[in-house]
C-alpha cells in the first residue's frame, strides 16, 4: 500500500519532484531578479529597507490568500470566494474588537472560525455534490459577500481597539507584525505540503484522483482538508486586512481571489493540478507587490499601471516556461 | 446529473438572491401610491444612507416601496426599471449607474408616462427631476481649502476615485479647475485608489517611499481612501506635516476631523437627497408644481464645526 502510494505520488509528481529539487521555481526567480534590478536602476528609492518593508507588509495578505489557493490548485481544484471570505471573516473580527468588550482571543477565534466554517462549506458541497469548484466558490462567493453586507448592516465597523489593530499594524523589534505571520504561515504550509503523508497526497488527488482513489487515498478527506485550509488562511487575511485599515468593511477584498490565483500561477503551480509549491507561490506574491509598488514609484499613470503589470505577469511566465524548457 | 445539479444549483441561488435583493411587496396594488426605487450600489455606506432617508420619509408619507440594489450594472438598473414599468408603479426614484448607459432607462420610464427622478447622480436623458449635489463643486471646495491652508504654495496628492465614473471624473475636474488658479501649487502625483481604503493607503506608502516630505497636502475623493492615506501617514510618522482633505463626510471621516487626524472633509447630505427626492415625487404625484432641479448645497467640515455634523 505505501509501495503504491509512493509510486503514484513519483508518477503524479514528477514536477514537483523537480520543484523539490528547486530548478523550476529558478525561472521565476530569475523574473524576479531581474524586475528588482531593474527598479533598483530606475529609482534609488526602490532598494531601501523601509521600502523593501513596505513591499512584504502590503503583500502579506495576497500572500496568506495566495498559500491556501495553492493547496486547492494542486489538488486540482479552485477557491473563488477568497475575497468574499476576507470580507466576512474582516467584519465578524471588528463586530467583536471594539475595545474593552471582549478579550482579544474573542475576534480572532471567531474571525479564523468563520473562514474554517465556509471553507469547510465548500469542501463539503463539492465532495458530496459533485459540482464543480468552480460553481461552488462562486456561489460562496456571492453568499459571502451577502452575508458581510448583512453581518454589517452594509456600513464599515471602525473604532477597533488598539491590541487587535496591533495585527496589521504593530512592530515586534522594527518587523511589521503582519511579516511575521507571513513567515510562520509559509514554514508552516511548505512543511505542510512536503513533509506530511497529507501534502503527497494532495499531489496524487491533483495528479491523477481516479489512481488515487484506487490506491486508498482518503481523496475527500484531502479535498475537505485543503478548503478548509483555504478558508482559516481567509480568515488570517481578513484579520490582518481589518487591522491595518482598522476598520472591518463588507466590501473590502474585491478581486483579490484573482490576484491569490494569479500569485500562485505565476509561481508555477499547474492550473491542472499536481505541482506547485510555497516557495513558488511567495515569489509569485512579492513579483506582483514588487510591480505594483515600482510603478508607484515611478509615478506611472493608472491607465498605464493594468498594462504593464499584465505584460510583465505573462512576460514572467514565459520565462519560467523558456527556463523549464531548458532544464 | 453532474449539471443538471451544478444548473439546479445556479437557478436555486439565483432565485433566492433575486428574491433578497427586494424589499417590500412584489406587487403595486391597493390605493397607497408605490414608487419603484433603484439604487447605485447597497454596498456603499452613503447610497444606503439615502436609501434609508427615502425609507424613512416613504414610511411617514404612507408610500410604498420596492426598492432594488442595482450593484453598479447599467444593464441590471434598465432591467429594474423595466420591471418597475411592467408591474405599473406610480413613480420611479433611481440613483443612476452611469451617465450614458442607464439613460434609457430614464427614456422608457418617460415612454410609459411614468415620472422618474433621479437622485444622486445625473443621466444624459433628462428626467422628470434630478434630486442631487454637484460633484464638481465638492471637489472645488476641498482643493480650495488645501490652497488656503498652504497659501497657495506647496505639492500636492491627488488620489482618484474609480478611473471613468461620473464621481471620479468630475472631482478631478473641480480639484484642476482651482489648481489652475494657484500656479505655485504642484500636483506632484495622482492615481487610482477605485474608492477603496486598503488601496490607497498602499499608494500612500508608496509614495511616502518617493517623496517624503516633499508632499504638503493630500486630496483623496472620497473619505475611504482620505482615511487611507491618513492612516499611511501617520504611520509613517507625517501626519502632523502633511494636510489630507477628502469628500463624503462618513462617519469615520467626521470622527477623524473632530480629533484631528484628518483636516478636513466635504459634506455631502445623504439625508437632504433622500427625502428631498421622496417629496419631488410625491409633488409629482399629487400634480403640485416641483421644482425640476434640486441641488443640495455641500458644506466644508473642519475641526471648527465638526461639532454640527456628528450624531
Amino acid at each position: 500500500m505505501k509501495q503504491l502510494v509512493t509510486s503514484l505520488y513519483n508518477q503524479a509528481g514528477t514536477s514537483y519532484k523537480k520543484r523539490v529539487q528547486g530548478i523550476g521555481t529558478y525561472g521565476i526567480l530569475l523574473a524576479f531578479i531581474v524586475i528588482c534590478v531593474a527598479l533598483a536602476l530606475s529609482t534609488p528609492r526602490f532598494l531601501t529597507v523601509s521600502n523593501l518593508t513596505i513591499i512584504v507588509t502590503q503583500v502579506s495578505i495576497n500572500a496568506l490568500l495566495a498559500f491556501g489557493v495553492t493547496f486547492v490548485i494542486i489538488t486540482g481544484g479552485i477557491d473563488l470566494s477568497l475575497g468574499s471570505l476576507v470580507a466576512v471573516t474582516g467584519v465578524v473580527a471588528a463586530m467583536f474588537a471594539h475595545p474593552d468588550t471582549f478579550p482579544l482571543i474573542v475576534p480572532l477565534v471567531f474571525a479564523l472560525g468563520a473562514g474554517l466554517l465556509m471553507g469547510g462549506f465548500n469542501g463539503l458541497v463539492i465532495t458530496k455534490s459533485k459540482v464543480p469548484p468552480f460553481i461552488v466558490t462562486l456561489g460562496t462567493m456571492t453568499i459571502g459577500r451577502g452575508l458581510a453586507l448583512i453581518l454589517s448592516k452594509g456600513r464599515p465597523i471602525s473604532n477597533l481597539s488598539d491590541s487587535f489593530n496591533f495585527i496589521g499594524g504593530g512592530k515586534i523589534l522594527g518587523i511589521p507584525f503582519p511579516i511575521i505571520i507571513l513567515l510562520i504561515v509559509f514554514v508552516a504550509c511548505s512543511l505542510l505540503l512536503r513533509k506530511t503523508i497529507w501534502g503527497r497526497y494532495m499531489y496524487a488527488v491533483g495528479g491523477n484522483e481516479q489512481a488515487a482513489r484506487a490506491s486508498g487515498i482518503p481523496v475527500e478527506k484531502i479535498k475537505m482538508l485543503v478548503y478548509m485550509l483555504s478558508g482559516t488562511l481567509a480568515g488570517l487575511a481578513g484579520l490582518v486586512l481589518t487591522a491595518r485599515i482598522t476598520t472591518g468593511q463588507p466590501n473590502a477584498g474585491q478581486g483579490f481571489e484573482l490576484d491569490a490565483i494569479a500569485a500562485a500561477i505565476i509561481g508555477g503551480t499547474s492550473t491542472s493540478g499536481g505541482s506547485g509549491s510555497m516557495t513558488g507561490t511567495l515569489i509569485g506574491a512579492l513579483l506582483i507587490g514588487v510591480i505594483s509598488n515600482g510603478l508607484d514609484l515611478l509615478n506611472v499613470t493608472s491607465y498605464y499601471q493594468q498594462v504593464v503589470m499584465g505584460v510583465i505577469i505573462i512576460g514572467a511566465v514565459i520565462l519560467d516556461g523558456l527556463n523549464r524548457k531548458a532544464a | 446529473m453532474n449539471r443538471l445539479s451544478a444548473f439546479s444549483f445556479f437557478l436555486l441561488s439565483t432565485f433566492f438572491l433575486t428574491n433578497c435583493n427586494q424589499s417590500g411587496s412584489d406587487t403595486a396594488s391597493g390605493d397607497k401610491p408605490v414608487i419603484g426605487v433603484t439604487m447605485l450600489s447597497m454596498q456603499n455606506e452613503f447610497i444606503v444612507n439615502v436609501s434609508d432617508e427615502i425609507d424613512k420619509k416613504a414610511e411617514e408619507a404612507g408610500v410604498e416601496l420596492i426598492t432594488v440594489d442595482a450593484e453598479r450594472s447599467a444593464l441590471k438598473q434598465i432591467e429594474q426599471v423595466e420591471s418597475f414599468i411592467a408591474q405599473g408603479v406610480d413613480a420611479i426614484i433611481m440613483n443612476p449607474c452611469e451617465v450614458e448607459a442607464s439613460s434609457p432607462a430614464v427614456a422608457k420610464a418617460l415612454a410609459a408616462g411614468i415620472p422618474i427622478i433621479n437622485v444622486n447622480s445625473a443621466t444624459a436623458t433628462k428626467p422628470s427631476a434630478f434630486v442631487g449635489s454637484d460633484d464638481v463643486e465638492s471637489a472645488r471646495i476641498a482643493m480650495k481649502y488645501i490652497a488656503e491652508k498652504l497659501g497657495g504654495k506647496g505639492n500636492v496628492i491627488m488620489i482618484h476615485g474609480y478611473m471613468g465614473q461620473a464621481a471620479q471624473i468630475q472631482r478631478e475636474q473641480g480639484a484642476r479647475e482651482i489648481l489652475k488658479n494657484y500656479p505655485d501649487l504642484k500636483l506632484l502625483a495622482s492615481q487610482t485608489g477605485e474608492w477603496d481604503r486598503a488601496k490607497a493607503m498602499s499608494l500612500m506608502e508608496n509614495w511616502i517611499q518617493s517623496y517624503g516630505s516633499q508632499i504638503n497636502a493630500v486630496f483623496a475623493h472620497n473619505d475611504e481612501m482620505g482615511m487611507g492615506a491618513m492612516k499611511a501617514l501617520t504611520d509613517a510618522g507625517l501626519k502632523d506635516k502633511i494636510l489630507v482633505v477628502s469628500i463624503d463626510a462618513i462617519p469615520d471621516a467626521l470622527q477623524a476631523v473632530q480629533k484631528g487626524t484628518l483636516d478636513a472633509t466635504v459634506y455631502q447630505n445623504a439625508k437632504q437627497q433622500g427625502s428631498q427626492a421622496i417629496e419631488t415625487a410625491l409633488k409629482i404625484l399629487n400634480k403640485q408644481p416641483y421644482e425640476q432641479e434640486v441641488l443640495i448645497p455641500f458644506q466644508l467640515v473642519t475641526k471648527q464645526n465638526v461639532a454640527e455634523f456628528v450624531k
